[in-house]
């Protein structure tokens, strides 16, 4: 027992030195920013696409000079998607990368921990993806968000139900995640606002492997509108479940997530068409830069993007942006640079306002889209429609 | 009794300067993460290294003690400390009607039994939302900024509990607790009453886990249900912890915490960083790849570890450690 | 009535399958006295098969049923074979050292398809994917009606295994008294072996079936095991017709549950019925079925 005592406490003794000697930090002539997204885990796919928009945005800028002349280097961390990883990398950043701003955050509940350390430490952290209306609700100052708040997800779709439809009865189906739970909530709210009746609101286990229980439910009530908040493999057997069961109401509506996948319309097919949804960004935007960003990415990665990619390429240019504005490379001139920013990106323009209840957040429009011929068309607001919106939507049985 | 324990006393002392002898914020992070992993394994260890009772569902007395903490700050306005003094009893309480339940049975029972109170505490916290938010999560600000206070915390607790465990192997009820273990029916047949102490073994697991939970809403400042009541990231975290360090050794869950966090982090990170720098001193050929797959093998590794310990290490590498070294000599 | 029936049908259906995916946990849980789990993932490996048998070779899931169960029962003998039995021999604090282990082999295979396939979801559309077909106003999905009667041919098929097969017997003599079956000369290991395999086969038949309606990511197998282990206890340990009244009722109480109670508590009800089997009927449906 001695022996093995003594190893022990030897191994654990330099392990501990080891680390100390680790955290020095190398010298560098370049900027360093951190950024942390989901590169491994469930949500690894889209962290792949931020992290490649990310690079794409720091080239550019690289290429062009830097900033004042510097490089700059990003420090990437894996969150795996869970708040206390994202704990950890954001703290390894902070104090041993010693990074003066932290960029990315995808998951709600991981940008929602890390917003907190990034605060405390007085570091300044702009959110590109995590939605939680929440995360800008607290009055911290070192906190900027670029994306809107989950519940400014439909308000493209408000006009168009208020100007267009009419809907009288409204069914609000949701996954029970961050983004399902506190994105139906602000749903409701809309709805009450309108006029709507709520005939349902139920949440689901995201994975289900049968909805047709839910969906015959749902088929009584006879609702106008189906509202859903659904990752993309919920969302696609949500409407193939619809079409079996001859379910149809004046139109289905997708709250975002995984209505606007590529794999959404793979793998719901023909039940599909005709499906709107609400989103952030579409390639058609009206901002300078939004298509050359798609086509480039394409072009460089061999796949499609969307518009979490454009949240992380426009951050990469809000981050350099305020680098160059600020008057010292350390936390609190970047977060002053960055609360004055005022710039047009591929993603729309960067302000970072306080409304509401919510300080230091980006305002931006949405849009409705709709699923044509396998083709996502945005139909809503009108100035900016790809093509008219189909409606009313005809019966499955007419098609 | 100070030569026997040498070796365990300078390890108390290391760990007693640590946070002086190193600054670094995120290696006294990881250290606190070892420390409440001390003290989950040494809880899960009472009752199933010692009391033969396996129990999958050690994420439901560490979510209860987490939530306690949050929910206290969340609707009450009080300080989520004192969760630190109730999380603990409010888990023995979430365990007594589940041991009632299912310590009557025998076997293979009692560990899904457990499996399944996670699993239910998990769906509870997610859908009831007026109570607990559901996955939108509880956030509170930390009360510190620096790590040093739950550096001590932690190592508190952790030390509490070992403290615990010495006491309990030590006394009468050890001895209850691992005739328990070794035979059921013949504990009950020199007068025993099984069930009664399998619950004091029960709650004690409670106690501290919740306990823990409690100290980990404090410092995180976050939760919600996937977190806090996770099948794999609580409940089957907690079985490794102890498989790996040694069941039914006392210092098997703090040898067992260290080897896992390490394990976690040096993949996650590529080594700390260094496969990157390595990558940037070689300039690119394999060595980007390679790197990629390490960072996405952590999980891979923990799952390798087990099956390679289990064969290899039955009791662990506290309990087996008189054969590494034999290995070690002859190798 | 149409939203019961339509429920009821629902629930049915899906309790096939579920049916099939509790057998070979139940006759794993019966012969070796342990809970496998690793069951769900075993089953995610066949469904990766599937996938894979179809995108390349445009194999259909049913043709491919023939080879993705022989490859999990080579998958699971060679778990039990090689990382299972050794176990009995090792001297260990804990009994329950094995289902430790099949908790690791999940993770590696887990993580292994991670590798191989990545995180991303992954499905497969066959011309039948959403073919429905009704009676009156109650719509059936046709894979799922498949999967169904497949499911009880399986049953049965295992069924007549157990009773009239000298190795059945001896399976079942395993499951009983493993020391006595040794005493009569039954090989226990090599019984433990076949069973694992068995048991490997049949939830992949169960994968390859459902893949058609469903889809695939590395993490699908987790909940699977959940839900193999609640039919297990349902229906009773080592039974198999337990295991099939076990499956039914759970895939009817989810749907009712979805129905009537919300679609949030569907994993819910599984469980409390879980827990109130461990209260009230220990033995589950087995107590009252005897076989």
């Amino acid at each position: 027992m001695t022996g093995f005592g003594k190893k022990l406490a030897l191994i654990l003794g330099s392990l501990l030195l080891l680390g100390a000697g680790a955290g020095a930090a190398l010298a560098a002539d370049s900027i360093k920013v951190g950024v942390v997204l989901p590169l491994t885990g469930s949500q690894a796919k889209f962290g792949e696409i931020e992290k490649n928009s990310f690079m794409l945005a720091l080239e550019e800028i690289n290429a062009a000079g830097g900033v004042n002349g510097k490089k700059i280097e990003l420090v990437m961390e894996d969150d795996t998607g869970k708040p206390d990883v994202g704990r950890s990398a954001i703290e390894k950043l902070i104090t041993q990368d010693q990074v003066s701003v932290v960029t990315g955050g995808y998951s709600s509940s991981v940008t929602f921990a890390m917003a907190a350390v990034a605060q405390q430490r007085k570091v300044p952290f702009v959110v590109v993806t995590g939605s939680d209306d929440k995360i800008t609700e607290q009055k911290w100052n070192y906190v900027f968000r670029i994306n809107p708040p989950a519940s400014e997800y439909p308000k493209a779709l408000g006009s168009f139900l208020t100007e267009v439809v009419k809907p009288q009865s409204v069914v609000i189906l949701y996954e029970n995640t961050n983004f399902g739970q506190s994105s139906s909530k602000a749903f409701v709210k809309d709805c009450e606002d309108m006029g709507l009746k709520i005939l349902m609101k139920e949440g689901y286990e995201a994975g289900a492997v049968d909805f047709k229980p839910l969906l015959t439910k749902v088929k009584a009530a006879n609702p106008d509108l189906i509202y859903m908040v659904s990752y993309v493999m919920d969302a696609s057997l949500l409407m193939r479940q619809a079409k079996e069961l001859d379910i149809n109401p004046k139109l289905f509506v997708g709250g975002g997530a995984g209505f606007t996948l590529p794999e959404f319309v793979k793998n719901a097919g023909p039940a599909a068409e005709f499906v709107f949804s609400a989103t952030l960004w579409t390639e058609t935007v009206p901002f300078p830069g939004a298509r050359e960003y798609v086509k480039k990415y394409a072009d460089k990665f061999k796949e499609e993007t969307e518009y979490h990619g454009a949240e992380a390429y426009a951050g990469m240019y809000v981050v350099a942006d305020a680098l160059k504005r600020a008057k010292a490379v350390e936390p609190d001139a970047v977060r002053e640079a960055l609360a004055a920013t005022d710039l047009m990106t591929a993603f729309g323009p960067v302000k970072f306002i306080s409304y509401d209840k919510k300080t230091q957040q980006n305002s931006l429009p949405t849009y409705l889209v709709q699923w044509q011929k396998g083709e996502l068309e945005t139909v809503w607001p009108k100035e900016l429609a790809t093509k008219p919106a189909v409606y009313p939507v005809p019966k499955w049985s007419e098609r | 009794m100070l030569r026997e324990r040498g070796w365990e006393l300078s390890l108390l002392a290391v760990l007693l300067v640590f946070p002086l002898a190193v600054q670094d914020a995120y290696f006294r992070h990881l250290m606190i993460l070892v420390l409440l992993w001390v003290t989950i394994g040494t809880g899960w260890n009472l009752l199933a290294g010692y009391t033969g009772q396996v129990s999958f569902g050690t994420a439901a007395f560490f979510g209860v003690g987490a939530y306690t903490a949050g929910l206290l700050a969340h609707h009450l306005e009080i300080s989520a400390w004192w969760g630190l003094l109730l999380g603990g009893p409010l888990a023995v309480l979430v365990g007594f009607p589940f041991g009632w339940i299912s310590f009557p049975l025998r076997g293979a029972y009692f560990a899904l039994g457990s499996l399944a109170l996670g699993e239910i505490m998990r769906l509870l916290a997610t859908v009831w939302e007026s109570l607990t938010e559901g996955m939108v999560g509880i956030l509170i600000m930390q009360t510190f900024v620096s790590k040093v206070p739950y550096y001590y915390l932690a190592l508190g607790l952790a030390l509490a509990s070992i403290l615990v465990m010495e006491l309990v192997t030590r006394s009468r009820l050890g001895y209850y607790f691992v005739s328990i273990r070794e035979d059921q029916d013949a504990a009950a047949s020199i007068g025993i009453d099984t069930t009664r102490y399998k619950m004091v073994s029960l709650s004690l697991h409670a106690f501290l886990t919740g306990t823990a939970g409690a100290l980990y809403m404090n410092y995180m400042g976050f939760i919600d249900p996937q977190v806090v009541f996770s099948l794999s990231d609580i409940s089957i975290m907690a079985i490794l912890v102890v498989i790996v360090g040694g069941v039914g050794t006392i210092m098997g869950p703090v040898v067992g915490a260290f080897v896992m966090v390490a394990v976690q982090e040096i993949f996650r990170s590529g080594g700390f960083g260094g496969l990157k720098a390595l990558t940037q001193a070689v300039g690119g050929g394999f060595l980007p790849v390679l790197t990629k797959y390490i960072t996405q093998a952590h999980v891979l590794a923990f799952g390798v570890l087990v099956v390679v310990v289990i064969m290899t290490l039955p009791n662990g590498i506290v309990g087996d450690w008189s054969r590494i070294k034999r290995a070690l000599r002859r190798g | 009535m149409d939203v019961l029936l339509q429920t009821l049908v629902a629930g049915l259906l899906k309790g096939g399958l579920y049916a099939l995916i509790g057998i070979g946990m139940t006759l794993i849980m019966g012969v070796m006295g342990i809970i496998n789990l690793a069951h769900g993932q075993m089953m995610m490996v066949a469904m990766y098969l599937t996938f894979v048998l179809f995108t390349f070779l445009g194999l259909d899931p049913y043709f491919s049923l023939l080879l993705t169960m022989p490859a999990l029962f080579l998958l699971g003998a060679a778990v039990q074979r090689w990382a299972l039995n050794p176990l009995l021999k090792v001297e260990s604090l804990l009994p329950q050292n094995q289902v430790l282990m099949t908790v690791g082999i999940g993770m590696v295979l887990t993580e292994v398809m991670r590798f191989i396939f990545s995180s991303n979801y992954q499905s497969l559309k066959t011309g039948y994917s959403d073919a429905t077909f009704f009676l009156g106003q109650i719509s059936f999905s046709v894979p799922l009606t498949i999967a169904f009667l497949v499911a009880c041919l399986f049953t049965s098929l295992m069924f007549w295994f157990l009773l009239k097969t000298d190795l059945g017997r001896s399976i079942r003599a395993v499951a009983q008294d493993a020391e006595a079956a040794q005493l009569m000369g039954v090989n226990a290991e090599r019984i433990r072996t076949i069973t694992m395999g068995l048991g490997a086969a049949l939830v992949a038949a169960a994968g390859t079936l459902l893949l058609p309606v469903y889809y695939l990511f590395p993490d699908i197998g987790k909940p699977f095991t959940t839900k193999a282990f609640i039919i297990t206890i349902l229906g009773g340990l080592g039974s198999t017709v337990g295991a099939i009244l076990g499956g039914v009722t759970l895939g009817l109480a989810e749907a009712l549950g979805s129905t009537f109670l919300g679609m949030q508590y569907e994993d819910l009800v599984g469980l409390v019925i879980f827990i109130l089997v461990l209260l009230f009927l220990p033995g589950g449906f087995k107590r009252l079925t005897k076989v």
